[in-house]
């Protein structure tokens, strides 16, 4: 058995299948002296001469070797770390392979990353595929085999909620206008294509096609190029508060932050907007979210805030869930079935539910509720926001879970999903060029640029196949033969 | 061209040479015809029933075969040595290649037939196949039995009964290929009738019965439509615009150099829109019409006339009149398939410029028919649940005869590999546009008669029409066994002299400037210091292999029959070698079969419960099937990967390793053996 699937959904060609060589960031994030960015693939010899300037000799196998690395076009000094050189077959994937270990910060980081993917023949890897690539070159014994399974799943989700998170900006709504264009253009050319012969559809069509490849074309190049463009990103793990109305949701943040961030009431709803605090736990930084209390409310701001706050459920990596311990039943086994019905009602349905806590507050001493696991419940902590009682604690489950998280690379690191985005970005405009170059001489060929165009954008906006495409042309033409 | 002109001769049951076949094929339509077809060419005892001998192979709706898409298909069929191509090179009497300046991966081949030439062809080479006996009779219902407990499915085919009398005869294998026949019912205006086709007998309830309560399967209702046919002379063709065939026509089959019709004897099509007064008839009949009132799911993109100027309404819509044949006194209305009363149908057809003296010789009419839903098939179009069943067609919910012929010919290739206790086989997506249209079918289903489109195929550079032979013939006859040896050498030699050719042409390397010289109306860019080879010059625009064969005929002028080929050969051969690495990942994956009788809810491995419902549902094949469904998860491929990964080195457990089978299989496999006609 030597077959092996590398996991893509996507139907279409990729227009990475000539970037077979993939980089990532291999260590984790948060508090880290040094980084390590694992590349893999044919290509990964080129990239080593490139960036560590070792123009005539590889250096030997598997020994450390200081260098500058630098940017491959500018020449310009990025950082100096150690490379290793891993060729095949001895290497982590198989193939040939490189580490750079560079220095732990995000700006060398993404300067690095950012280096490579602006190579030929390199793309960010995809979810668990440096893990797939060893279990293709039967690098991996059977247990790691069966845990690739988890991995992936992880690191999917991962890279889902990252991705949620910036897609729900301006951004996104650019990406988004952007993928509909390139649809449409897709629709109009594969309609001239393959109707135009029977039907009405006339050669202007393909001139609208040539103006809005050519928008999209600068529209993106003009992106890539403003640096500054970029949102705001929010980095670190993303840990949400959420719970009913006066549970004690921004109690606990202030406990948290041991300030008072968020104004507390005791009146419902006193909460509407999402309040957010930048914090350290052990060394990690966390973007720890207060949300308004979720109820149905005839107050249009009030809706707003949950809504915002049920957007923010989904897309953290932790969802810290406040229940006031005045409302839980005595009984223990009722209680845990309270509670796993208060977390159904607040977590999202679809998807993975994040990793979380559940705590209950105030009025600790009145109920004797066991904090052992008690079977489908997350941990659970007890605290008093008063009295600071079992505050402790808290922090010691709070601080283990989020080392979790960093300890994924993927996870809380928007630099690396801005890198993704680029490499796709640049392909996008690699293929629409395709296009013009065929655009008078083969348009079966012009229209393959297209959709490589569509599928290398599909790679940040969700994939677009071609029943799609068929429902545009026959929305927007006529046709009948 | 060779074709010997054969009397037809009717069989009848009683003078049937024998009571059992390998494969009998249900159906004479365009996907029977090939499937019988090649049942009997690879080996199997074949006899195909149908109504009446003398409609199989008739075109019963438009009179042309191929075009954009459908072309790809037609070539495909030729290169697995169908019957198709070959019938239309012989029955065409108007050739044209479609979407001539758009680039030859999504060229399209196509021909007007003369009707008459195109029925005789189909029915002389059938009735001229060894091993395929033709019976003109009703199937009444199909024979069911138990299943062979070693391979998956619930049921087992045995044979089929006549409706007169209960005479029955056996098979191994049945291929279905019913048509609009299956429940099928006729609109025109407020009548409906039962039947599948204007003229022809309904088919028995008894099939539909047999595979709807007695096998079990998911049935759904399609519907389709016809325009009247125009008498001829009643049309003025000083008010429509002609439109000439290509003065060289190119054939459609990789055997033939040239087609029987003469180039200045070919026929012309003519060109007329609609009119607002062709918009206020369709409102002012819609009453009349029970067809257009039905919420059956119709095709969008080959509408009725009243479906067009509903939903585009206000513009003038394309009606191309065609001929219909040599001596045919008919024209065929592309465009106006229509379902009102035949009185309203003549009312419209005069507010069109040219017809207003137009006189109607067949009313157009709609059709309403089952077909069963394709997600229950194998890719060797086999029911998963009933071994030796096969569906090709307008039954698996496509429209087209392009299409039905495809289905036909892969699924006479598997029902006759099934009989002969050979392991079925399928054709990828990745190789070919059959391979798309099956792959479509079975792994996403139909909503709408399902039609052939290039944008259809992510393979769409390398899937040419032009090279259908490299890709389908060699291993038609290597891995199938459906392609005579004749037409095998003639592929092995096309292969042959293009790899002589192309690396001729590599070997030639000069520098631009010497090349400049050779080629002095071609401009070189003499920015490049490197040195040129012949590929790369004919890669160029206005490079032709003929000029680079004059410059050196030494070593080129005796390709020149491969100018064509070589051409696109070169212009292709960076877009198809960057396919090729994701075309073999796509292989790997299909390789990869899924055991179809899988429990995939006690599976023992991590799956979430809505994927498992999702795999349950459409029971992929293949890992590569199981990746194109919608709501199957990356996660979920792996733990699968391992699944067939863990069972692979189990010789797929204990179901097929049973030790007292194993030896009644042995018998079984020399009685088969024997049977087989040497």
């Amino acid at each position: 058995f030597i077959i092996f699937v590398m996991i893509s959904v996507t139907v279409f060609p990729t227009n990475l299948l000539f970037c077979n060589t993939i980089f990532a960031l291999s260590s984790g994030h948060g508090r880290c002296g040094v980084a390590v960015v694992r590349v893999s693939g044919p290509a990964s010899a080129t990239a080593l001469r490139s960036m560590a300037g070792l123009t005539r000799s590889l250096p030997p196998p598997r020994t450390a070797l200081l260098r500058s690395i630098t940017e491959p076009q500018s020449k310009e000094v990025l950082d100096r770390g150690l490379v290793l050189w891993f060729p095949a077959p001895h290497s982590f994937t198989g193939e040939d392979s490189v580490e750079f270990h560079i220095h732990g910060g995000p700006a060398v980081i993404t300067a690095v990353l950012q280096a490579l993917g602006s190579m030929p023949g390199m793309r960010p890897a995809e979810a668990g595929e440096f893990t797939r690539r060893a279990f293709q070159a039967e690098k991996l014994g059977l247990t790691e085999v069966e845990g690739l399974g988890d991995l992936i799943h992880a690191e999917t989700e991962a890279q889902r909620r990252q991705a949620l998170r910036q897609m729900s900006g301006d951004l996104g709504r650019l990406y988004q206008d952007w993928s509909h264009k390139l649809k449409r253009c897709l629709a109009h050319v594969e309609a001239f294509i393959d109707f135009s012969e029977d039907e009405l559809i006339e050669d202007g069509v393909l001139t609208q096609v040539d103006k809005s490849v050519c928008d999209l074309q600068a529209d993106i190049e003009r992106h890539l190029k403003d640096e500054r463009r970029g949102e705001r990103l929010r980095s670190g793990v993303q840990v949400v508060i959420a719970g009913a109305t006066n549970a004690g949701k921004s109690s606990l943040l202030n406990t948290i932050c041991q300030r008072p961030a968020a104004i507390v009431s005791p009146i419902a709803g006193t909460t509407r907007d999402v309040v957010e605090t930048a914090l350290d736990i052990g060394g990690f930084p966390v973007l720890l979210t207060d949300t308004a209390g979720l109820r149905d409310s005839p107050d249009l701001v009030e809706r707003e805030g949950v809504r915002r706050a049920r957007e923010r459920v989904e897309q953290a990596d932790l969802t810290l869930v406040v229940v006031d311990c005045a409302h839980l039943p005595s009984d223990a086994q009722e209680a845990a079935a309270f509670l796993l019905a208060h977390l159904k009602s607040i977590l999202p349905e679809t998807g993975m539910i994040p990793p979380y806590l559940s705590l209950s507050d105030s009025q600790l001493s009145l109920k004797a509720f066991q904090t052992q696991r008690v079977c489908g419940l997350p941990p659970v902590c007890l605290i008093s926001c008063h009295t600071n009682e079992g505050l402790q604690d808290f922090v010691t489950v709070l601080h283990n879970s989020v080392k979790t998280l960093c300890g994924d690379p993927l996870s809380g690191a928007p630099t690396l999903t801005q890198a993704r985005h680029r490499a796709h970005l640049q392909q996008c405009v690699t293929a629409l060029a395709q296009y013009q170059q065929y655009r008078d001489t083969d348009l079966a060929l012009a229209a393959e640029g297209v959709r490589l165009a569509l599928t290398s954008l599909g790679r940040i906006t969700g994939r677009v196949g071609p029943e799609e495409i068929l429902d545009i042309i026959f929305k927007d033409f006529c046709i009948g033969k | 061209m060779t074709f010997r002109f054969l009397l037809l001769a009717s069989r009848r049951a009683g003078h049937l040479a024998r009571q059992q076949y390998d494969v009998i094929v249900v159906g004479g339509g365009h996907a029977g015809a090939e499937a019988a077809a090649a049942a009997a060419r690879m080996g199997a005892e074949t006899l195909l029933v149908t109504q009446k001998i003398h409609t199989i192979g008739v075109l019963s709706c438009n009179p042309s075969l191929g075009g954009i898409g459908k072309g790809h298909l037609v070539k495909e069929i030729d290169a697995l040595d169908g019957l198709c191509g070959r019938a239309g090179d012989w029955a065409g009497i108007y050739f044209s290649i479609l979407n001539r300046k758009k680039g030859p991966a999504v060229w399209g081949p196509r021909a007007q037939l003369d009707r008459q030439r195109y029925r005789e062809f189909i029915q002389a080479e059938l009735l001229g196949t060894p091993r395929l006996t033709v019976l003109e009779g009703s199937v009444e219902e199909l024979q069911v039995t138990e299943p062979n407990p070693e391979e998956p499915g619930h049921h087992r085919v045995t044979g089929i009964r006549l409706a007169n009398g209960s005479h029955q005869i056996s098979a191994r294998s049945v291929v279905l290929t019913t048509g609009t026949f299956l429940s099928g019912s006729l609109f025109m205006g407020q009548t409906t009738s039962p039947g599948g086709r204007i003229g022809d007998a309904p088919s028995s309830a008894g099939l539909s019965y047999t595979l709807q309560e007695r096998l079990g399967l998911r049935v759904g209702r399609l519907r389709t439509g016809t325009p009247p046919r125009i008498v001829k002379d009643s049309v003025d063709f000083s008010l429509v615009e002609p439109h000439l065939p290509d003065k060289h026509p190119t054939p459609f089959s990789f055997l033939n150099t040239h087609v029987r019709c003469k180039p200045e004897e070919q026929l012309l099509c003519y060109l007329t829109c609609t009119t607002p007064g062709v918009e206020r008839v369709v409102r002012e009949s819609l009453h009349l019409n029970c067809h257009i009132q039905q919420d059956t799911k119709g095709p969008r993109y080959c509408p009725s006339i009243e479906s067009r100027v509903l939903r585009f309404p206000g513009r003038a819509h394309q009606v191309w009149l065609e001929p219909e044949g040599v001596n045919s006194d008919l024209l065929y209305p592309q465009g106006l398939s229509m379902t009102m009363p035949p009185d309203m149908q003549l009312l419209l057809i005069r507010e069109i410029p040219g017809m207003q003296r137009a006189e109607i010789h067949t009313p157009g009419y709609g059709v309403q028919y089952d077909f069963v839903c394709p997600t229950q098939l194998s890719p060797a179009l086999q029911v998963k649940s009933t071994q030796g069943l096969f569906l090709a067609g307008q039954i698996n919910g496509t429209t087209g005869y392009e299409e039905a012929a495809a289905q036909g010919l892969w699924a006479g290739v598997n029902a006759a590999r099934w009989a002969l206790s050979m392991p079925p086989l399928a054709l990828s997506r990745t190789e070919s546009y059959i391979g798309v249209l099956i792959d479509d079918l079975i792994s996403r289903g139909v909503t709408e008669p399902y039609r052939m489109f290039t944008s259809r195929a992510e393979f769409r550079a390398s899937l040419r029409p032009d090279n259908a032979d490299l890709r389908l013939t060699l291993k038609g006859f290597e891995e199938v066994g459906c392609v005579s040896s004749l037409r095998y050498q003639e592929a092995v030699r096309v292969r042959d002299s293009l790899q002589e050719a192309l690396a001729a042409l590599q070997t030639l390397t000069l520098s631009a400037p010497n090349w400049t010289k050779k080629l002095p109306n071609i401009r070189i860019s003499e920015v490049k210091t490197t040195s040129l080879t012949g590929v790369d010059l004919l890669q160029y625009r206005d490079v032709s292999f003929e000029m680079l064969a004059s410059a050196f005929p030494e070593c080129l002028s005796r390709f020149t029959e491969f100018s064509q080929r070589l051409k696109i050969e070169a212009v292709y051969r960076f877009h198809c070698e960057l396919q090729k690495k994701e075309i073999e990942r796509i292989q790997k994956e299909e390789n990869m079969a899924l055991p179809q009788d899988i429990d995939y809810f006690s599976l023992p491995v991590s799956l979430s419960q809505e994927v498992r419902e999702i795999l349950d549902r459409f029971r992929p094949s293949t890992l590569g099937a199981a990746t194109r469904l919608q709501g199957i998860t990356p996660a979920a491929i792996v733990n699968l990967l391992q699944y067939v990964y863990h069972t692979g080195q189990k010789e797929r457990g204990p179901r097929r390793n049973k030790p007292d089978h194993k030896e009644d299989r042995e018998e079984e496999l020399c009685a088969r053996n024997a049977s087989i006609p040497q």
